[in-house]
């Protein structure tokens, strides 16, 4: 089943939830695709019902209206043991089950293919050793569900669907609640059996810059529709600033990634070759507030021109100067003397 | 080879506990007010020698369907508690906790209380005792469901162990409310329902409880499977293709059954449901209910057995109530579980 050639196709779906005896539709017209060997980011503000779509394609939840196919068959006319060989799902909620072993938490994800007893075959249990060496569990099958930390919990739940074997797998917010160091573990270890296993995964996610680096196509959903496609066509159609309406935050289409809008306190320029040194002392102009300008600037700062010997000469309006010898006491200096101009 | 090792643990722990548990019960039959020699009881276990048919009598009528109800009772709550832990992922759940214990009471006031004296002289002939266990199940199963229907509404595990205690009082009230309309007689034999014991259950009314109990714990068998992937809760349930209401159904039917004939039986036991199944996951380790189910059946009856031998009080005329012996067996093992997971993390 899992090397067979899939297609999700979500056409003009509502999804929303029932309130009393009616329906209340949180999106409406949603219309979004996924292949085999695609690794889909859903993307999206609180609230705006990225849950309820991913439910909503798992099954658990009636849709409003529209259709999903799955390679042409209607989603809701699989059985849940059909829809369990074809579908796999990993939820945010954290399992903290006690005396349950790594080993036997994976075995679970056979229990759409065991007998009545649940009784392992030998290719169960092949299975379930490849899938605990693919997400790097190796000699933590008998290590308790809840005595391993919460990036290796996140592994387990993940090698659990591998084991469940199907061609599709979502996964809510995988990465919540991980280290930096984890949520690109995670992510990077979705985009390796996505191309090796040819799956087709998707998964809900704040982490805009990690996703952009690694997925293969985002769903946005934004406030009155759904877009698709990959990170950079959405950066370059300007889709992430629809995502907020804040005064506060912005998205900039040169990092791929959200920022804080600052009040603009002054205008620098400076002076000295490009280096690592020269854009990092851009950062922290820019975090404290001020913007890169070409044409009379407040400030006019000459960087250091080797690692050795880090002074910052800077002029302000062309009267005062001062020299640093950090980044630290340059954003302090500046933020001080700017304030009372 | 640490899973085989871990394995032939498993075999070795299983072992210990059958032999202990046959142990315990020809030592149940050894104690009680009067002093048989250990060769006479064996003699009549196995049907050799010439032996005193007074002594042959106490043995056969009395000490032995009291040791068997322990058995019966120990196995049937212990199951009842494990799978109301897995239902409700809660590790305090249990059949007493949850009110089901009282929804029988509750059916069986009714019964005793609301219906005519004739019937309850019956109670104890072979159909009225099948009338005295069918009103349990139905108590148990009604507080069961009324559970069930609120926690589709309600997910947060710790309203539904209240909503149960509540169902629970609810019933008991009713239950008192029935006392005090009935009349002399009938709330004689009713109080001395409830003052029940392992001993008070007759050799015709374990006709009725044997098979009670082993239809009860066939059905948990067939949950084996189900139950081990609803510890993850109903979404992951549902992802990995089990059909969570049908299998609740299966779960909730031989919960009722066999709480409930325990219940119609032997008065309220509380206490062996939470903890028995907690003593097997601490001995085995694991969360799979292959492994749990027969040790909590095992464990159970050890409980059960050994709570027996104490409230016979070995040397002593009186004997003890039998509640009062599981409670002070049962609480420390409760105390232990919430001083273990403060934090109220899952069974």
């Amino acid at each position: 089943m899992s090397n067979q050639q899939v297609n999700i196709t979500v056409r003009n779906l509502s999804v929303g939830y029932k309130k009393g005896k009616s329906f209340v539709a949180i999106k409406e017209g949603i219309n979004v695709n996924a292949h085999s060997g695609e690794l889909i980011a859903l993307i999206g503000s609180n609230g705006i019902g990225k849950s309820t779509l991913l439910r909503t394609l798992t099954g658990f939840q009636k849709s409003l209206g529209g259709e999903i196919l799955f390679n042409d068959r209607k989603l809701d006319s699989f059985s849940i043991k059909e829809l369990a060989r074809v579908l796999s799902f990993v939820s945010t909620e954290a399992i903290r089950v006690q005396n349950l072993r790594v080993w036997e938490l994976l075995a679970m994800g056979r229990y759409p293919y065991t007998n009545l007893m649940g009784t392992l075959t030998d290719d169960d249990n092949r299975i379930i050793k490849r899938a605990i060496q693919q997400v790097g569990l190796a000699g933590y099958e008998d290590r308790m569900i809840d005595q391993i930390s919460d990036g290796e919990r996140q592994r387990a739940m993940i090698a659990r669907t591998l084991v469940q074997d199907t061609p599709l797998i979502i996964l809510d917010e995988p990465t919540a609640f991980l280290d930096i160091r984890n949520k690109y573990e995670i992510i990077h270890l979705l985009h390796n059996f996505v191309k090796t296993e040819n799956k087709t995964v998707l998964f809900s996610t704040h982490d805009l810059n990690i996703s952009t680096s690694e997925v293969d196509k985002i769903w946005l959903m934004l406030d009155n529709k759904v877009v698709e496609g990959a990170p950079e066509d959405l950066i370059l159609a300007g889709n992430f600033d629809q995502m907020f309406h804040s005064d506060k935050v912005y998205f900039n289409g040169e990092s791929g990634d959200f920022m804080l809008r600052k009040n603009v306190i002054g205008t620098y320029t400076l002076k000295g070759a490009e280096s690592k040194i020269f854009n990092w002392t851009c950062r922290a102009l820019q975090r404290i507030g001020l913007v890169y300008t070409e044409t009379d600037p407040l400030v006019v700062i000459n960087i250091p021109s080797e690692e050795k010997n880090m002074v910052w000469e800077i002029e302000i309006d062309l009267t005062e100067k001062l020299v640093c010898s950090s980044l630290y006491e340059l954003t302090a200096e500046l933020g001080k003397r700017l304030s009372n101009h | 080879m640490l899973k085989n090792l871990l394995i032939s643990r498993d075999f070795l722990l299983f072992g210990m506990l059958g032999l202990l548990a046959i142990l315990l019960f020809i030592l149940d039959i050894f104690f009680g007010s009067l002093l048989i020699p250990f060769k006479t009881i064996l003699q009549v276990l196995t049907g050799t020698g010439d032996v005193n048919p007074e002594i042959r009598s106490i043995v056969l009528d009395f000490r032995l369907p009291k040791a068997i109800t322990a058995v019966m009772a120990g196995m049937a709550l212990s199951i009842s508690g494990l799978q109301m832990q897995t239902i409700f992922r809660n590790p305090l759940a249990g059949p007493f906790v949850l009110g089901i214990s009282a929804g029988a009471s509750l059916g069986v006031a009714i019964l005793v209380l609301g219906f005519s004296s004739v019937f309850t002289l019956g109670l104890f002939t072979i159909s009225g005792s099948w009338a005295l266990v069918i009103v349990a199940w139905l108590g148990s199963a009604l507080v069961l469901f009324l559970i069930l229907a609120v926690s589709i509404r309600i997910k947060d595990i710790l309203t539904i162990l209240i909503l149960g205690m509540l169902f629970g009082s609810a019933s008991g009230a009713l239950v008192n409310i029935l006392q005090y309309f009935s009349n002399e007689s009938m709330l004689k034999s009713f109080v001395i329902w409830t003052m029940g014991s392992l001993g008070s259950v007759t050799k015709s009314q374990l006709n009725v409880l044997i098979p009670s109990v082993v239809i009860g714990l066939f059905l948990s068998f067939f949950s084996i499977k189900s139950l081990d992937v609803m510890l993850l809760g109903e979404q992951y349930a549902k992802s990995m293709g089990l059909r969570v209401r049908n299998a609740r159904f299966l779960v909730f039917t031989s919960t009722s059954i066999l709480a409930g004939s325990i219940t119609a039986f032997c008065g309220p036991i509380g206490f062996i449901g939470i903890a028995v199944p907690h003593i097997g996951r601490l001995l085995f380790k694991t969360a799979r209910h292959k492994i749990l189910i027969p040790s909590s059946l095992l464990l159970g009856s050890i409980v059960m057995l050994l709570s027996d031998i104490v409230s016979q009080m070995p040397g002593y005329e009186s004997t003890l109530p039998i509640n009062s012996v599981t409670a002070l067996v049962g609480i420390p093992v409760i105390i232990w579980i919430i001083l273990k997971n403060r934090k109220f993390s899952s069974v």
